[in-house]
């Protein structure tokens, strides 16, 4: 039998790796990329925490569902920014969204 | 309809002066009308008050006291502080309403033609409403946080309407000073009421005079208590040291003086007095303070009167003076005679100030060197005017003869043989300087022959007043006599009328009645010896006693006093401030801490890349710090 | 003729290529499972859980590390199929299924619209930002903290429960309705302001009558 250590174990390292990819990358796309990772760590947790904790009530599975949604319609979104961006600076580069600092 | 319903007579006028001051420039003539007809409306209130109070309705004599108190709850803090909005009517309030609301209508009525084609016309009926409001719930008020409210409700329409012609740099000095000096006296008032309350745990005046007679405060802090409270008296009332704003008042529409500052706002520190009186009977010594402050004012003012050259001005030193008399009424305990003379005053100065406002209407000059002659141009008024002269000069039988006489008797037997040698000469100085002021005004050549051609009579709706005032002084005094009081419907006269308690009949001494007859006569008959009508024999009493005339003509110097004390001390301590502030609060506060956090964003504004990444970055620490924590902590 | 034959192009290349390398990669690790899985250390289960978790992390890694885009994109799409796997394991076969329709379908294809679009340089590679190193520290951090806490944990149940597709489906459409139907208007505003951030405005019409003219 597997232990639910080990999917939470797996769900971490995956979760670090897209947190990395977020914090490191520079392209757009690339970041998306990466937060699709941070996505399906959270949901591997919560589909885990349903199939050994709560086999009854499946919740964690239907927030799974939810999860893939949002993610599906985040990308849609996020993109619609990225070719923005890219319009604007001809780069889909972050850094070159610094407006922050005026 | 009676009593009970009191709370109408202020709201009646402040709901006019809303819809008059909000929407008077879309109704016909801005709006005066509908302020008359609501001052007419409260006149027919106050009297079945008033027939209400005498027990007319019931057939009985008087309604006691106490069982016209009506109150709902104000606000309340817990168990702390409870305060009721409530309505106290008797025999004192009694008097003021038949006055206030009496003398409001007369002025408003003579403004509309005093007034006529003023700007801001309408604006003037509203402000007068709107201190006709204050004023009355100032003298219902059952408690004295309410009377407090009302008080500096006055005080703010008397700043607006001194002020009124506030293009005018000299009127709105005036009105700033008179503002500021009553609010040296207001401090007072607040200060004497919290002490009260301190002590009482209670706003309600009658609760106060209750636990004062029974001796429920300490007498030391009572006295400093009712000290407080006079200086409020004296600020409103215009007694010394704080008499100096009164004359300058005159900046004001002439109506305005006539209803504020002769009749009805300056009385409100008499009303104040003789409302607690029964506490200030407890503390002597207030009381003896109330007396000889009264008895200074009135001399005072009585010689500044007399060398005074603008007419309103020698009217406002009269005014003064009479307060004074009020006063010293009070002071020697008797509350009849104060509230009498208050009542007989009010309509004599009243008709006095705009006697003189007919006059500057005609003339286009308030001094009297530039006047002279009008006895024969302005007949209505001069007739008027001589007959409320003679009335505060106080010759019989006129209004004022009857209640300086209650004075004087109360001086005579209360304060002792010095108090009433020094009231029965400025008894005389009044005299004196009436007679002054009507030969000078009226009789003689006309000394400014441009403005003496163009005088003309007033119009009607201005000597109508005139005319109702003068009978009203002429009549006012008899009152004071048990029969004609019986004959009008009342139980007596006018000792029943302000005091129920002990009623005590007008009693009519003819000792002191004719030495005070003789004196104002022997001081008529000298001013008109003297002055025949001439200016230029005041010119020759300047040169008789130059330094006495100039000492006078100087107000004693106070104003200078005032004005150097300010120089020295408050523009003194106000440098300190303005140095602390400006190099403490500004330079080292406000600009160091400016320059201290400009100087670290300086430093430290490479932190700042802009640049969404780093920002993440920043956050994800944070996160991890926290998880950290909150691991270290579980 | 040599352009008749099927020879692979680019992207099939690619993908070749990949396939090799993440096999020659995973090869020992199958090695190793099968000795352990021989001798009784490891049921068959925890066999398929080890092999889906190096998929799953080695695609992760590809997709952070590797310096042309096309190759991480790729990698991500293994990951995702590796996550699919994982669902698998713990009995949720729609997961499974809806993981690689959506992911595998929808999003990574439109993630490779997206790089079409906007890399317009026939250079793929990009390089990393220069904070590299820190994000490298905070993820491991982060890892760090994370896997403590769940060893730190006792968590209730071990027994690993299978579901029933109906009773999901039961849960999802009785229970969750409301949000589900909430999820699917989120879902329509979202593709909408992806339209509206997304599309050209058009100029004026009186600069396209002057353009015209």
């Amino acid at each position: 039998m597997i232990p639910l250590e080990n999917f939470l174990l797996l769900s971490a390292a995956l979760f670090a790796i897209g947190f990395y990819g977020v914090l490191a990358r520079r392209s757009a796309i690339l970041i998306l990329m990466s937060v699709e990772l941070m996505l399906a760590a959270v949901s591997i947790n919560l589909v885990a925490f349903a199939a050994y904790l709560d086999p009854e009530g499946l919740t964690g599975m239907i927030f799974a569902i939810f999860v893939i949604t949002i993610a599906a319609a985040e990308v849609g979104l996020a993109l619609g920014i990225v070719l923005r961006l890219y319009r604007e600076r001809q780069t889909a580069n972050v850094d070159a969204a610094d407006e922050l600092k005026w | 309809m009676g009593m009970e319903q009191a709370w109408l007579l202020p709201a009646i006028p402040v709901a006019l002066f809303v819809v008059v001051a909000l929407f008077g420039r879309f109704l016909p003539r801005e709006g005066d009308w509908l302020v008359i007809a609501g001052m007419a409306a409260t006149v027919v209130l106050g009297l079945l008050v008033i027939l209400d109070f005498q027990g007319y309705f019931e057939g009985s004599a008087f309604a006691p006291a106490g069982e016209n108190h009506y109150a709902f709850e104000w606000a309340a803090i817990a168990d702390v502080l409870a305060i009721d909005f409530s309505t106290y009517v008797d025999s004192i309030t009694v008097v003021m309403i038949a006055v206030v609301t009496v003398v409001a209508l007369m002025v408003m009525v003579y403004s509309v033609g005093y007034m006529h084609g003023e700007a801001r016309y309408g604006w003037y009926f509203a402000l007068l409403s709107f201190f006709t409001a204050a004023m009355l719930l100032l003298v219902v008020s059952g408690n004295l946080l309410q009377l407090y409210l009302a008080w500096e409700a006055v005080g703010l329409a008397s700043y607006l309407l001194i002020g009124f012609y506030w293009e005018r740099q000299s009127a709105a000095e005036a009105a700033k000073k008179a503002f500021i000096t009553t609010r040296v006296g207001d401090v007072g008032l607040l200060i004497g009421i919290i002490l009260l309350w301190r002590a009482s745990g209670t706003f309600e005046i009658q609760e106060i005079i209750a636990l004062a007679q029974s001796g429920g405060f300490d007498e030391t802090y009572l006295t400093v208590a009712m000290l407080f409270l006079f200086a409020g008296a004296a600020g409103k009332s215009a007694q010394f040291p704080l008499h100096v704003w009164l004359p300058d008042a005159m900046e004001g529409p002439t109506p305005v003086s006539a209803l504020i500052h002769a009749a009805t706002m300056v009385v409100a520190g008499v009303y104040l007095v003789a409302r607690m009186l029964p506490v200030f009977d407890t503390v002597l010594v207030a009381r003896d303070v109330v007396l000889y402050v009264g008895l200074l004012t009135a001399l005072m003012a009585a010689t500044m009167g007399l060398v005074a050259s603008d007419i309103k001005r020698v009217l406002a030193y009269s005014t003064v003076s009479q307060l004074g008399f009020m006063f010293v009424a009070l002071g020697a305990g008797s509350v009849t005679a104060a509230m009498f003379h208050l009542f007989t005053h009010a309509f004599f100065k009243s008709l006095l100030f705009l006697g003189s406002g007919s006059v500057i209407h005609a003339t286009g000059r308030q001094h009297v060197e530039q006047l002279g002659g009008l006895w024969s141009k302005m007949p209505v008024t001069g007739w008027t005017f001589l007959v409320g002269g003679l009335a505060l000069a106080g010759l019989a039988p006129l209004a004022g003869f009857w209640s300086k006489d209650e004075i004087l008797y109360a001086a005579l037997s209360e304060g002792g043989a010095f108090v009433y040698v020094t009231l029965a000469a400025t008894a005389a100085l009044t005299a004196l300087y009436t007679t002054r002021l009507v030969l000078l005004t009226f009789f003689g050549a006309p000394r400014d022959s441009s403005a003496h051609a163009h005088a003309h009579e007033s119009p009607r709706i201005m000597t109508l007043p005139l005319l109702v005032l003068a009978t009203l002084s002429v009549v006012a005094g008899v009152v004071a006599f048990d029969g004609v009081g019986e004959l009008l419907g009342f139980a007596g006269g006018i000792g029943y009328l302000v005091f129920t308690e002990k009623a005590h009949a007008f009693e009519f001494h003819p000792d002191i009645a004719g030495a005070a007859t003789a004196a104002s006569l022997l001081a008529v008959a000298a001013g008109l010896v003297y002055w025949r009508g001439a200016a230029e024999r005041a010119a020759r009493a300047q040169a008789w006693a130059p330094e006495l005339h100039r000492m006078l003509v100087e107000r004693y110097y106070m104003d200078h006093l005032y004005q150097a004390a300010v120089d020295r001390i408050v523009l003194g301590l106000a440098g300190i401030v303005a140095w602390v502030d400006d190099h403490i609060v500004n330079r080292t506060g406000v600009d160091g801490g400016a320059q201290g956090i400009g100087y670290a964003g300086l430093r430290l504004k490479f932190l700042q890349t802009g640049r969404i990444p780093n920002y993440a970055l920043a956050m994800a620490l944070g996160i991890v710090t926290l998880a950290l924590v909150a691991f270290g902590a579980s | 003729m040599l352009r008749r034959l099927p020879l692979p192009s680019q992207f099939d290349r690619i993908i070749i290529t990949g396939g090799l390398v993440a096999g020659v990669a995973l090869a020992p690790l199958l090695l190793v499972l099968l000795v352990l899985l021989a001798v009784d250390e490891i049921t068959a289960p925890e066999f398929v859980f080890w092999l889906v978790a190096a998929i799953v992390v080695g695609g992760a890694l590809g997709t952070v590390l590797l310096p042309n885009i096309v190759y991480a994109a790729l990698s991500l799409v293994a990951t995702l199929l590796g996550v699919a796997g994982v669902y698998l394991l713990l009995g949720s076969e729609f997961l499974a299924l809806a993981q690689v329709l959506i992911y595998g379908g929808g999003v990574v294809i439109l993630l490779l619209f997206g790089l079409m679009l906007t890399n317009a340089t026939d250079d793929p590679v990009v390089t990393d930002g220069s904070q590299k190193p820190f994000a490298a520290m905070v993820g491991l951090l982060l890892a760090g903290v994370i896997i403590a806490a769940a060893y730190d944990a006792t968590w209730g149940g071990s027994e690993l429960a299978a579901t029933s597709l109906r009773a999901f489906g039961e849960r999802l459409f009785g229970d969750f309705m409301v949000p589900f139907i909430i999820i699917a208007v989120l879902l329509d505003i979202a593709l909408t302001g992806a339209y509206v951030n997304a599309r050209r405005e058009r100029a004026p019409a009186g600069d396209d009558q002057e353009a015209s003219s």
